[in-house]
């Protein structure tokens, strides 16, 4: 395994150190690692390896900051060295920068790299996607992204190749871009729904995966959750998209199921989306994103949140008004809940969480029956009235009723005398303990199962472990005849020691 | 553009609404709706004129306000959704319309009188209002308070809302949300009394007679002591708790096959 994965890391120094001594001395220049790619990709294409693609594409959100004018004209011109159809296609859509001093090194450069053939066309789309994300950069000229995407769009569909599949994934996010930064992202929703059809017929995961979260993440900006849950159910996801879109769609799904009140399929679902995400490093706003809902849910469900997870440093800012609110939820006071609610309104708004919290009230007040019941063993209405802010007495025997039957508190109301008796606690033990037992050894042997199909082996690699074990077989064969002629032999012994 | 004859309708069922004639309405609706569907405005697509859209519209408003007032749910349902394209889709082209907000507060009654909670949510979530001024509108606030309420356990204030109502329709779901109120009551009266006296169960039910709380109170199957006045409740025996040997023997062999495969 260990030398497979080095390789290609080998490759690509071998591939920058001429490009490094021919350009100036910097170390990796835009132009150097867009070649780098791209020898990458068609490495990826001949060997059948879409490994190699997915490591170009990580390495996209850095690149994508280094790309101007200049960079992509040069990158065309190194890589493209014939001067061929899909060449001054791509030029096309740059503007001709002034070749000015750049212009001798390239004319060197050109002929002592001999590209023979044409390189393959996902390279061709990497370039349209570098120059997508490319004219993105400026506002300017949103008009020709637009046009750009459509049009890359439609390569791809009519190339139809899978091992292009990944770099198209990519294409269809900067796609989404393109419409949602022209304010217009409810129109790119045919274009999507028809893109994820031809996707999942043509067995498409990458792509297929991609655009469901495209078209969920569009759906939800508009809040349509009924068309989202729609189309969850008609869809299957592709088990085989990368772990980033499934930790998109997790959270996607986490939302919707928070909207309609199931909270424990929510909180599953987030759990994953939280257990898949890059680290929180990499990508911190996602990361906030997910925790914040999932703080939410929580409480929805009626835990408390762990107190660690507002000291971790990429949360603890982002956090502060959740932390105010799982406070107030904790202490079971209404107007501590209120007040905090208020002054975080704007924040929990432009977070879209804002429905779910004001869903907490009922929360909130369930927490302080449950604390006035375990340290009382007999309180009055009045009392119970005053000490959770409640409007009145008459209010107050309804809510610890209902809090009595949905099994919150244990427990009686005395309705002559005007006060709540508290029983004992449950046990906690019964045979919801093997129920939890069992979900949990479910989740153990699920996550075994699930590690052993991400396993990967190395093409080939079973061929040395064949002729191992023919050598042991043979081996094998030996001793038993050792073994089976081991009587003779042992009396032979002596006699051939003597005559040697 | 229109037919005549539809605006001349058109026409003719506004005046008959104001007028209260409800009848007359539904007759002069049933006409409308198939002058509509030949003109294609009923479902409107392709790019039709804004002004007639907005006829559409006014007309299938109609329809939906007099459902209700007919008692009519199932036909505001389906008058509710064939409004939603206008509201959502068109809603670049339209001018807004004033029974918007009415009538989208009273689909959300709707559902929470037919106790769906979930759907509640998710409406309130489409709406294309931002969160925190929800409440700042009276026809949407009304509902959101209501299940605030419904799900607190407040349900005397919920009773005292009932004649808050925004508009005369709210009104017609009065009687569907009592009902599910006085069940919700009962059984929590279930759970947490032993014994009420009949005159706190006529209060805490919202029962103005003694007899309308003894029929409730046959339909329970609640034991009433009417000599001493006193309502006992069955006490629902702790049920024993079994344990589940099925589920467990499965479980456990579902184990023994994983740890054989993982060996």
């Amino acid at each position: 395994m260990a030398d497979v994965e080095m390789k290609p890391v080998d490759d690509k120094k071998e591939d920058e150190k001429p490009t490094e001594s021919e350009k100036k001395p910097v170390p990796l220049t835009p132009v150097a690692e867009i070649k780098a790619n791209v020898a990458l990709i068609e490495r990826a294409v001949s060997t059948l390896e879409p490994r190699f693609t997915h490591r170009v594409l990580r390495s996209l959100a850095q690149l994508r900051k280094k790309l101007d004018d200049k960079v992509l004209q040069d990158a065309v011109q190194e890589v493209y060295s014939t001067d061929s159809a899909s060449k001054r296609a791509l030029q096309s859509w740059l503007p001709t920068v002034t070749m000015d001093h750049s212009m001798d090194i390239d004319a060197a450069t050109i002929p002592s790299r001999q590209v023979p053939t044409e390189p393959v066309p996902e390279v061709e789309i990497y370039f349209y996607l570098l120059i997508l994300h490319h004219l993105l950069a400026s506002p300017t000229n949103h008009s020709k992204a637009t046009k750009l995407a459509h049009e890359t769009v439609e390569k791809i569909q009519a190339l139809n190749r899978r091992s292009m599949d990944p770099i198209a994934a990519k294409v269809w996010y900067a796609v989404e871009r393109t419409y949602e930064l022209g304010g217009e992202l409810a129109d790119a929703r045919p274009l999507f729904l028809a893109g994820q059809r031809t996707a999942a017929l043509r067995h498409d995961d990458e792509t297929e995966a991609s655009l469901i979260n495209r078209i969920l993440r569009s759906y939800l900006h508009y809040s349509l959750y009924d068309q989202a849950d729609k189309l969850v159910s008609k869809t299957t996801f592709p088990p085989a998209a990368g772990n980033p879109q499934h930790a998109r769609y997790h959270y996607y799904l986490g939302r919707i199921k928070a909207v309609q009140l199931n909270y424990t399929a929510a909180h599953t679902n987030l759990q994953q989306a939280i257990r898949r995400a890059p680290p929180a490093k990499t990508a911190p706003g996602f990361y906030q994103a997910v925790h914040k809902l999932s703080i939410v849910v929580e409480l929805l469900m009626g835990d408390i949140p762990e107190r660690s997870l507002f000291r971790h440093p990429v949360l603890e800012k982002a956090l502060t008004g959740y932390f105010e609110i799982v406070k107030a939820v904790r202490n079971g006071s209404l107007s501590q809940f209120q007040t905090t609610l208020s002054r975080y309104a704007a924040q929990f708004e432009a977070d879209k969480t804002y429905t779910l919290i004001v869903r907490l009230r009922q929360n909130v007040i369930k927490t302080g029956i449950r604390r006035l019941s375990l340290s009382y063993s007999r309180i009055s209405l009045r009392d119970i009235c005053v000490k959770l802010h409640l409007d009145s007495e008459e209010d107050a025997e309804y809510i610890v009723g209902k809090a009595i039957r949905d099994g919150v508190i244990e427990g009686r109301i005395v309705h002559e005398k005007g006060w709540m008796e508290c029983g004992g606690q449950k046990s906690g033990y019964g045979p919801e303990v093997s129920d939890v037992f069992s979900r949990r050894v479910a989740y153990c042997l699920e996550l075994h199962n699930q590690s052993v199909k991400a396993m990967r082996y190395p093409l080939n690699a079973h061929r040395k472990e064949l002729a191992a074990a023919e050598g042991a077989r043979e081996r094998e064969k030996e001793l038993a005849k050792e073994i089976q002629e081991g009587g003779d032999l042992d009396e032979d012994g002596p006699d051939l020691g003597d005559g040697f | 553009m229109a037919p005549p004859q539809v605006v001349q309708l058109y026409k003719e069922i506004q005046k008959v609404f104001v007028s209260g004639n409800l009848q007359q309405t539904g007759v002069l609706l049933t006409k409308l709706k198939i002058g509509l569907t030949e003109a294609g405005l009923l479902v409107p697509f392709g790019n039709p004129d804004p002004q007639d859209l907005v006829l559409a519209r006014d007309i299938l408003e109609v329809g939906a306000f007099w459902s209700i007032r007919t008692k009519d749910i199932p036909s505001f349902d389906r008058y509710f959704s064939q409004l939603q394209a206008f509201y959502n889709d068109y809603s670049s082209i339209l001018p807004p319309s004033p029974r918007e907000y009415p009538l989208r507060g009273l689909n959300l009654i709707r559902l929470l009188t037919q106790n769906r909670i979930a759907d509640f949510h998710t409406t309130l979530e489409s709406l294309p209002l931002p969160a925190d001024s929800l409440t700042a509108n009276p026809y949407i606030a009304h509902p959101i308070n209501l299940e605030q309420w419904l799900m607190e356990g407040s349900y005397s204030k919920v009773w005292n809302a009932r004649e808050e109502a925004p508009t005369e329709e709210y009104k017609f779901f009065v009687d569907s949300l009592m009902g599910t109120i006085r069940n919700e009551i009962a059984s929590c009266e279930e759970a947490a009394y032993d014994s009420l006296p009949l005159k706190d169960a006529a209060t805490l039910l919202f029962f103005k007679s003694q007899n309308e709380l003894l029929t409730f109170a046959q339909q329970r199957g609640w034991q009433v002591d009417l000599t001493a006045g006193y309502i006992s409740f069955a006490k629902k025996t702790e049920e024993k708790v079994e344990i589940p040997k099925e589920k467990l023997i499965s479980a456990n062999l579902q184990y023994a096959r994983e740890l054989e495969q993982i060996v």
